[in-house]
């Protein structure tokens, strides 16, 4: 996944006249890309997909530095910023793990949706790769991971507040 | 090999939901922390990145819920229209979400600047409140040495018994001590109105004039002797030293004085300078006198003899008695300055003032009765015996006697003995009610020869010789008067320290043996 984004970032970087341009290009981009989207439905656009896992990376990094401080400033001591840190983490993992079903999406050569729109509906596996599929099917379930982060976050910030009203 | 779909749609429908609920709730939270301190970046900082991770889970979870809708309603084509657009703006939320959350280490970092800064900021505040309150008491207790010295200060300037004065350039008094509003014979209101001048209490212009011009040219006067004069007129001889008052911050142009009231200085000088001069015509005197004593003690021996050997109630005898009688008063006047000139000897003896007294009332008063004047006494038994000679004092106080008869018409002579035990005196006053005596005769009526009595009724000689007797016992004569009031003169002679005593006997019933 990295070695193929890294390329696409320089390339794009590269093609960037100045630090002016990049606004400019960037919503032409947008535009476009929203053109095509409209215009070549069911082929996913590489580009798309590349910006989301590159975002879902970026989020899931953002979150380990955030770790990072708060264990460096030893602010994981108070149970408020330890619960915050335990919803980082969570949501870190999530991140990993949207990144890992990404990634597996539309591999119809792993495996096939049956009777996709309803609820009957089926994925079934074409060969013995029964190890990544069980790892899709459960990446599919990555709220698992983010409504725990999201939980531990909201726990984290009402122990802070009670922290902070009872020393005010 | 296939597994069922639902379970994955089930968790993302309840938990996008759930998504949804918890990333508002988060922003409600961080919203009040937010609100307990709104300086707070980190407070601010959760709430942002709740806020964008509401953004996101909206973006996110409607995108799911639309799409599961969507497909379980067969419209997958809707979805494939709509999901590009859920895809991009998820994407951007993420990337929204992740740049937000990447500032903690810089907000932390700040906000523990700011916690630094505030306290750096208290600390400074605790000092300057520290180092003004010790301003405070150094000013506080700077303030009570200030006041203790203006009160020791202000004490000399009360108590002074000299005159101190802060007079502006043109004259006027602005403070005046207690003794100099005594010595001026003012009220303190005069000062305080501000409109008394200095100058007018000086006896002429020129003195204060001559003061204006030394101050201008020296910057100082010292130990001037000026003469001053009262708020009534009468006068007294200062002693005035000044300054030019140049202290900062004092009004500019204002001098200070220290006057010195030298009256009585200057009386005692006046009356050095009498004794010297009487002195001087004692001794001139009682040479004459002598001198004269002898031929008239002839003159008058040959008279009597003549007149003894002529017939009686002849002319001749009637001539003889004549030039008998003015040798006689010539002689009274030798002898008088004699006495006054100390030639002759004191035979002092112990005896009670009070009874000396009494016998010269006693020859006065048929006197006084005839003249219809009365005698007034009022005599102090405690005052202890002197040594005097009787004779001498008895002619003392005659003299002082004849003059008060002499100087009324009508009247009472008040006489007066008192002792001043303090001083171991006994005072003796003669007081009249008579015409006084004018100030300008004050200074010579100790004068040998002053009289102001026509000739034939004064010699002049009485108060001179008075004098030289009460000199001679080592006691004091003095005098008071106001002009059409009368006069007073005090006798004072030191008692003996009860050595000797005299049988107590009541004075008025003692017959004297050296009185006739
Ligand atoms: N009690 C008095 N009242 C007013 N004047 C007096 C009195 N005693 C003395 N004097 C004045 O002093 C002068 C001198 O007095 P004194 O020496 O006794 O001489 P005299 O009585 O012969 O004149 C008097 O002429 C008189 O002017
Ligand atoms: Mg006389």
């Amino acid at each position: 996944m990295k070695e193929r984004a890294i390329p696409i970032m320089k390339h794009f970087w590269r093609r960037a006249p100045g630090p002016l341009a990049v606004p400019i290009i960037s919503l032409g981009y947008l535009l476009g890309f929203a053109q095509a989207a409209m215009a070549t439905q069911g082929h996913g656009s590489p580009e798309g997909l590349y910006a989301h896992q590159i975002a879902h990376i970026l989020f899931a990094f953002s979150l380990g530095v955030l770790i990072y401080w708060l264990r460096e400033h030893s602010l994981i001591e108070n149970s408020g910023w330890r619960f915050v840190q335990y919803g980082a983490f969570f949501l870190l993992l999530w991140n990993l793990d949207a990144v890992l079903a990404h990634h597996l999406d539309d591999r119809s050569d792993l495996f096939q949706l049956i009777d996709g729109g309803s609820w009957n509906a089926r994925v079934h596996f074409v060969d013995n790769s029964t190890k990544v599929v069980l790892l899709y099917y459960f990446a599919k379930l990555d709220h698992l991971f983010c409504v725990p982060g999201i939980v531990f976050l909201y726990a984290g910030l009402r122990r802070l507040l009670q922290q902070v009203q009872q020393s005010s | 090999m296939s597994f069922p779909v639902y379970p994955i749609w089930i968790s993302d429908l309840a938990g996008s939901a759930l998504m949804i609920l918890f990333s508002f709730l988060c922003v409600r939270l961080a919203g009040k922390l937010r609100d307990q301190d709104r300086t707070n970046v980190v407070w601010l900082y959760l709430l942002s990145v709740c806020y964008v991770l509401a953004a996101f889970a909206v973006s996110r979870s409607v995108g799911h819920i639309v799409k599961r809708i969507l497909i379980t309603l067969d419209y997958e084509n809707a979805w494939t229209l709509v999901r590009p657009y859920s895809g991009a703006i998820n994407t951007v939320t993420f990337i929204f979400v992740a740049s937000v959350t990447l500032f903690f280490g810089r907000v932390w970092k700040i906000y523990q600047q700011i916690l630094q800064d505030k306290q750096a900021i208290q600390e400074t505040h605790q000092q300057l409140i520290f180092m003004n309150r010790n301003l405070e008491n150094l000013v506080a207790e700077r303030t009570r040495e200030l006041a203790l010295s203006e009160r020791k200060y202000r004490r000399i300037f009360e108590v002074s018994r000299d005159m101190l004065a802060v007079v502006r350039d043109d004259g006027t008094l602005m403070t005046l001590n207690p003794s100099g509003i005594e010595m001026l014979g003012l009220s303190s209101d005069d000062i305080s109105s501000g409109r008394r001048l200095f100058q007018d209490f000086f006896e002429t212009t020129d003195d204060w004039n001559f003061l204006k011009q030394t101050l201008e040219q020296m910057g100082y006067v010292a130990d001037t002797e000026i003469s001053m004069k009262r708020a009534d007129n009468s006068c007294f001889s200062g002693l005035i030293s000044g300054g030019v008052q140049d202290q900062p911050g004092e009004n500019p142009g204002s001098h200070h004085f220290l006057v010195k009231d030298i009256s009585y200085r200057k009386a005692m000088e006046q009356q050095i300078l009498q004794a010297d001069k009487l002195a001087s015509i004692g001794q001139l005197a009682a040479g004459i006198a002598h001198e004269i004593n002898n031929p008239l003690g002839i003159i008058l021996g040959y008279t009597q003899l003549l007149i003894r050997s002529e017939k009686e109630n002849s002319q001749n005898s009637e001539d003889l008695r004549i030039i008998e009688k003015h040798t006689r008063s010539c002689k009274t006047i030798v002898e008088n300055l004699l006495s006054f000139s100390r030639r002759s000897q004191t035979k002092k003896a112990v005896s009670r003032i009070n009874d000396v007294m009494d016998e010269v009332i006693s020859v006065v008063r048929h006197h006084f009765e005839l003249e219809k004047i009365g005698i007034e006494k009022e005599f102090d038994p405690r005052i202890p015996v002197i040594a005097v000679d009787e004779a001498k004092m008895k002619q003392v106080f005659m003299n002082l006697i004849m003059n008060a008869r002499q100087a009324m018409k009508c009247g009472t002579v008040r006489i007066e003995t008192r002792y001043d035990e303090p001083g171991h005196k006994a005072v003796v006053r003669v007081r009249d009610e008579g015409t006084g005596i004018e100030p300008r005769h004050m200074t010579r009526i100790f004068d040998p020869f002053f009289t102001t009595k026509p000739t034939g009724e004064g010699t002049g000689l009485g108060l001179s010789v008075s004098y030289g007797i009460v000199k001679d016992h080592g006691g004091e004569i003095l005098v008071e008067s106001e002009v059409g009031k009368g006069a007073t003169f005090t006798v004072t002679l030191p008692v003996l320290e009860q050595t000797i005593s005299v049988p107590a006997e009541d004075g008025a019933q003692r017959k004297s043996q050296s009185g006739s």
